[in-house]
């Protein structure tokens, strides 16, 4: 049940977390947007550590040439709605998460909705456009922001903090040109893991969270590094020149 | 002066992960791409549209903060700058 972590479960990352730390686990409530590659590797291992409450939104369906990549799926879901198959995966993990799978585009009209009664939002999207609507709704609703991100072999992620770290805009202020590109299922498992990562971190109140600084994950060279990155004090989306005229809500 | 570059992702198949300049006083975010273009073969193509023009996944970073914000290719360098290159990853 949601709010009685199953200790026997989680033994071995109690030492780590606490009691204390699981408990919270247990009564966070999640927001992961888009259960794609990236959005399969971050539900499986908070659904696993016992996370209490995900809501996972994506509006596709299954198809064979996400199963190189997005491990929450099987041969036998191809054409049904991910975030249904995702549930039946996560259910099928553990009956004490409660899954909220919501098959919906992201967009100016359905963020709020979607991230309001949320602590956390995980960025499982694909394209920059789906991330600044998510950005500036964290802004406005003070919600946290896992940024990730892959291509390739390389990725990123970083952790905005509503009107304490830069956001998604100071980092990357104009949409990179969308394309199909290359993704390989291992690089989505780094990245989402890392997210993942932050996520616990950020729930418990363990270790340092990556704010104020990008990690840049090198899969070819097996290398990550993390820059320090500062905020843009007029920046359209959380800029205090863009609060005050209040012009930064879902640009992109 | 000297300024530490630090190139990520992509721009590495092109150039180096990491360099030092040694950089006249004076110098811009525009000279010093001239001057690692210029040693690079393929690295100006790969950032560059048009002459003058960087292409829309290209993100520079001076201590940290993005020069799209500052002054373009015109920010100007100072002694100890670390600028990063990079091309943010955008799928999921």
């Amino acid at each position: 049940m949601v709010g009685q972590p199953k200790n026997e479960r989680f033994l071995r990352q109690i030492p780590l977390i606490g009691e204390d730390g699981q408990e919270k686990l247990a009564n966070a409530r999640v927001l992961i947007a888009g259960a794609g590659g990236l959005g399969s590797a971050i539900v499986t291992y908070l659904a696993a550590a016992g996370v209490g409450y995900i809501r996972i939104v994506d509006e596709d369906t299954v198809e064979d040439s996400n199963l190189n990549r997005q491990i929450l799926y099987h041969e036998q879901d191809i054409g049904t709605c991910k975030v249904e198959a995702a549930k039946k995966t996560i259910r099928a993990l553990s009956h004490d998460v409660e899954v909220d799978a919501i098959c919906r585009h992201i967009d100016e009209t359905t963020v709020r909705e979607l991230v309001r009664g949320t602590d956390l939002i995980l960025d499982g999207m694909d394209n920059f456009a789906a991330r600044y609507v998510l950005n500036s709704a964290s802004l406005d609703e003070k919600i946290p922001f896992i940024h990730g991100a892959v291509n390739g072999f390389y990725g990123q992620v970083t952790m905005i903090l509503p009107g304490i770290t830069p956001c998604l805009r100071c980092i990357v202020p104009t949409p990179p040109t969308w394309e199909k590109n290359p993704i390989i299922g291992v690089t989505c498992g780094v990245i989402g893991c890392i997210e993942a990562t932050e996520a616990f971190k950020y729930l418990t109140g363990t270790g340092e969270i990556l704010k104020n600084r990008l990690l840049l994950w090198d899969g070819l060279r097996g290398e990550a590094e993390s820059l320090q990155i500062m905020r843009y004090p007029d920046c359209i989306d959380c800029g205090s020149s863009a609060i005050e005229q209040d012009v930064r809500r879902f640009r992109v | 002066m000297k300024v530490s570059v630090k190139a990520f992702a992509t721009f590495r198949e092109v150039m180096d992960m990491q360099l030092v300049l040694d950089v006249p006083e004076g110098s811009t975010i525009r000279t010093l791409l001239a001057e690692i273009t210029g040693r690079y073969g393929g690295l100006g193509e790969l950032m560059f549209s048009a002459p003058g023009t960087l292409r829309d996944f290209v993100n520079i970073l001076k201590n940290g903060r993005n020069v799209h914000f500052l002054a373009g290719l015109d920010t100007p360098l100072d002694d100890g700058d670390v600028i990063a290159l990079f091309p943010p990853a955008a799928g999921g």
